[in-house]
């Protein structure tokens, strides 16, 4: 089945607007600069002075030049003290120690994987960072160096958290924990990293049996849900299991919840809502009230309709 | 080689009904655009660009980076059908090669690339009409992508081409206009005030290149304004679906994350 | 095509739904959608005909799809002796980096060589050749170019550029052109107009060829009309392109990039529906390793017969759409001056 459609005349999100000009011209300048010192929630963007650098030490979004400090991204202004930053409305994955990520394995070199993780170089991921089968103390061996595509080969999927920065900012990953490593059983979402807060558990479970890990920098990963007890016991860690590309037998509903939910993240990233549990959760109820087909969600005037349910509940 | 157009006609009417100072339309289009990390749709008048911005990013090509900032990568495509003669242009033509470098050396000062050491910031321009002032959509084009996409910049970049009909200098030349009269492009950054790009293929009288630099001072400004509200219009409008949260979380950076 | 890798395990994800007896597609698609398809012609105000194209765009906020834009120029050529004297017709796919963001500039040029190869093939194939190229026989003729500009993939590439050069060619209009002719006499000059009547004729409208020596030449000139010309003579016969991603026993339509990257195996099938009773097979292509045998194929050529006649007739109805869109929009914009 096909069907077409028209571009829209009109982007929503778009500025188009037609304006002729004079020689002569009005000085309506947006005035974003406070007087008093750099108020929040106010968007800025490049080269807007926010405000004495006397008073204020930069941040993260900001340069000083003459003895002002400038805005050097769009986005809204934040104060904390005497702290001044900008968080950009759009940006690239910034990680920090301890945040869960999802990445690809894009490159296997000696004794470590390149990952790719959304951000501005590539992850490493030790070949000391992960859990080798054999037991967790167990020391590592030549014959592992020789055999690293049979734990990530190029393309996988994996869940890490960020371990360290190295010199050159680049960050490093390990899945020494059961809760980390290989994914499978499900299909990849992207979406800005913006949208994804730090949350309590960034593992989250809804009750159609579908398990869904919001990764810091954008990528989430949907899948069938595991039972926790398969993955309990440091003892229990089980290395063909842990290693490998096998999927589970999926059942049909299954399938279809994680692409309901799949979708889902799509409809509430295309309207740049945040994700979180309670509104994943709030949302896949209300199209399950709605006895629709899972390929409905991808009509607009659906998308439209979800994201106004689920938002006036908040 | 004289045109049977008049470019400048008595009553002060330039060939497409324009004043001397007065500028083309302006549109505007940030909406996200494939994979880009940042995108902007941009036409002056007839010329439309597209520029869609990734990164920063790993380098495709180790030998490109640099161990204290970020590579700056600029490819343009000119789509054959964008002038009135079809052109293909291959990627390799030496006129395509330096329309990107003159872009990349626009940018290279002003995007602050020492935040990304050994990462690559690719910048790929995609010309769909051509009807004057290529370069300087291109640049405007790519300013608003960089922004869009989040990079850190000290100021924007606002380009604008002028030229001089005798002695009158005009604003925003269409091709009509550029085949016939002396004309430069010039490149402001606004809030600093200063002017980094300027290019000229033709001869052009010293005083009247003076006049000529000022009057797109000014209209670099206005240009400004425009970009910069379209820019706000744009994160206006995500930051309020995003909502409070955006503001209040990041206070709580530094809580434990408990797995 | 697959810009980036995919792991076994979504790989094996991805065909597991597809070959289940209930069949499931990540997006819950079921295995003969498409993906919704924005099309708007016209947009390229300095070509001949145009077209913009996409499959798959998220509808709030436009990102992701498939996008393409066509454009048709014409060119004329002077021809040498005994060339083929009906226009030749020259289509030329170009990808943008952008769609390619992980490609090296060299494997992008390869790919855009492969997709200009398979739509030159089809497109410029005499069959399908319109009868309105010539301009003065044996001597000017039209060059019909076709070019197609990938600014995004996101799977399903080959539909997109038939579709939109189909849109193209459909919006295309060949300039009308009166055929001016001179002959020596024997006792003096005179010039004689043909293909108009007599009084059309101008002296001046002839480029400056030298008729000294000459004992005739021919020109033409371009009368002033209203409109833009003639649209391409037989433009219902441009083709269609449906790819069936063949995962045996199944096959689906219009993959996305990670389907792509999961079934190893399409068939390209063109179909060219000069009667909507009777079309013909304009091309026909395995992409992909695999094989399938020859009652199998011959299911699948039917099963695409009948896909594309049902984009052919939506394709069809939506071109009409845009020619009455765009009449419209010119009389309001002609009303409001």
């Amino acid at each position: 089945m096909i069907s077409f459609t028209s571009f829209p005349t009109q982007p929503e999100d778009a500025y188009r607007t037609v304006r002729r000009y004079n020689d002569d011209e009005d000085d309506a300048m947006m005035d974003l600069d406070d007087e008093n010192g750099p108020s929040s929630s106010k968007l800025t963007c490049p080269g807007e002075t926010l405000t004495s650098s006397h008073d204020y030490m930069r941040g993260h979004g900001t340069y000083v030049d003459n003895d002002e400090v400038i805005a050097s991204v769009t986005g809204t202004i934040e104060r904390v003290n005497r702290l001044v930053t900008v968080r950009p409305v759009n940006s690239r994955y910034n990680p920090e120690i301890g945040d869960l990520v999802v990445g690809r394995i894009a490159e296997v070199q000696p004794r470590r994987w390149k990952v790719d993780a959304n951000s501005r170089q590539d992850a490493i991921l030790m070949l000391s960072s992960v859990n080798l089968p054999g037991g967790v103390q167990r020391r590592k061996l030549e014959s592992d160096e020789l055999q690293m595509r049979t734990f990530f080969e190029e393309g996988d999927l994996l869940v890490a958290e960020v371990q360290a920065f190295f010199a050159d900012g680049a960050m490093s990953l390990h899945t020494r924990s059961l809760k980390y490593g290989k994914l499978r059983n499900g299909q990849l979402v992207i979406v800005p990293p913006v949208l994804v807060r730090r949350l309590k558990s960034h593992f989250l479970t809804l009750p159609c049996n579908v398990d869904i890990i919001l990764a810091l920098n954008g990528y989430i990963w949907v899948s069938k849900h595991i039972k926790q007890i398969e993955q309990e016991g440091e003892l229990g860690f089980d290395a063909e299991a842990v290693y490998s590309n096998q999927n589970d037998r999926i059942d049909s509903s299954t399938r279809s919840a994680i692409a309901r939910v799949a979708n889902i993240i799509q409809i509430l990233a295309s309207h740049f809502i945040p994700l979180t549990d309670t509104l994943l959760l709030e949302a896949y109820e209300w199209t399950m009230e709605q006895d629709s087909d899972v390929k409905t969600l991808l009509q607009e005037d659906y998308g439209d309709a979800l994201v106004a349910a689920v938002v006036s509940k908040e | 080689m004289g045109s049977r157009i008049e470019i400048l006609n008595e009553a002060g009417f330039r060939s497409d009904g324009r004043r001397q100072h007065e500028l083309r339309d302006l549109n505007i289009d940030l909406s996200r655009h494939g994979e880009a990390d940042g995108s902007a749709l941009i036409s002056h008048g007839l010329t439309q660009v597209l520029v869609s911005v990734h990164g920063p990013r790993e380098a495709k090509m180790r030998s490109h980076t640099f161990h204290d900032r970020a590579n700056i990568n600029v490819e343009v495509t000119v789509a054959s059908f964008s002038t009135g003669e079809r052109r293909k242009r291959l990627r390799g033509d030496k006129r395509i090669l330096e329309f990107a470098a003159t872009i990349k050396a626009t940018f290279e000062p002003v995007i602050r690339t020492s935040l990304y050491p050994r990462s690559q910031i690719d910048i790929y321009i995609q010309v769909l009409q051509q009807d004057g002032g290529t370069l300087q959509t291109c640049i405007n084009g790519t300013t608003l992508a960089l922004i869009n996409a989040g990079i850190p910049m000290t100021d924007f970049v606002c380009a604008i081409s002028g030229g001089v009909h005798s002695t009158s200098p005009m604003l925003d030349l269409t091709t009509l206009e550029e085949n016939d009269i002396p004309h430069v492009t010039v490149a402001v950054m606004p809030k600093a005030k200063k002017v980094v790009l300027v290019t000229m293929e033709t001869r052009l009288h010293v005083d009247r290149f003076e006049e000529i630099l000022n009057l797109a001072r000014d209209a670099g400004s206005i240009l400004h304004r425009e970009m910069k509200e379209a820019v706000l219009n744009r994160s206006i409008s995500l930051v309020s679906t995003a909502g409070p949260a955006q503001l209040r979380e990041k206070g709580e950076d530094d809580m434990n994350v408990d797995y | 095509m697959a810009s980036s890798h995919i792991s076994k395990a979504e790989s094996s994800y991805i065909q597991a739904g597809l070959t289940s007896k209930d069949p499931q597609r990540l997006d819950g698609r079921n295995l003969g959608d498409y993906r919704a398809v924005a099309l708007e012609t016209g947009v390229a105000p300095l070509a001949n005909g145009s077209a913009k194209l996409n499959i798959g765009r998220n509808p709030h906020n436009g990102s992701g799809g498939t996008e393409v834009v066509a454009a048709t120029k014409l060119e004329v050529e002077t021809l040498e002796e005994g060339a083929v004297d009906k226009g030749r017709v020259v289509c030329t796919v170009t990808c943008s980096p952008a769609a390619y963001p992980h490609l090296s500039p060299n494997a992008v040029e390869d790919l855009q060589y492969d997709l200009t190869t398979v739509i030159n093939q089809t497109l410029a194939h005499p069959s399908l050749h319109p009868g309105n190229l010539r301009i003065i026989p044996g001597r000017k003729s039209w060059l019909l170019n076709v070019d197609l500009v990938v600014l995004a993939d996101a799977g399903n590439i080959y539909d997109a550029l038939f579709m939109a050069a189909r849109a193209a060619l459909w919006d295309t209009k060949v300039p009308r052109t009166r055929f001016v002719q001179f002959k020596a006499r024997k006792g003096g000059v005179d010039n004689v107009g043909k293909g108009g009547d007599g009084m059309d004729v101008h002296q001046d409208v002839t480029s400056g060829f030298d008729t000294r020596g000459a004992h005739s030449a021919a020109d033409f000139e371009l009368p002033d009309y209203w409109d833009e010309g003639e649209v391409l003579d037989g433009r219902d016969r441009w083709p269609i392109c449906i790819t069936l991603n063949l995962v045996p026993p199944n096959h689906f339509l219009d993959a996305t990039t990670s389907e792509e990257s999961a079934v190893p195996l399409k068939l390209l099938l063109v179909f060219s529906f000069a009667s909507i009773e009777v079309p013909t097979i304009q091309a026909m292509r395995f992409i992909g390793t695999g094989e399938t045998s020859s009652p199998e194929l011959r299911q699948l050529i039917k099963e695409g017969q009948r896909y594309a006649a049902d984009t052919f007739k939506a394709l069809q109805s939506k071109l009409k759409a845009e020619d009455v869109r765009r009449n419209q929009k010119t009389r309001e914009l002609f009303a409001s001056r």
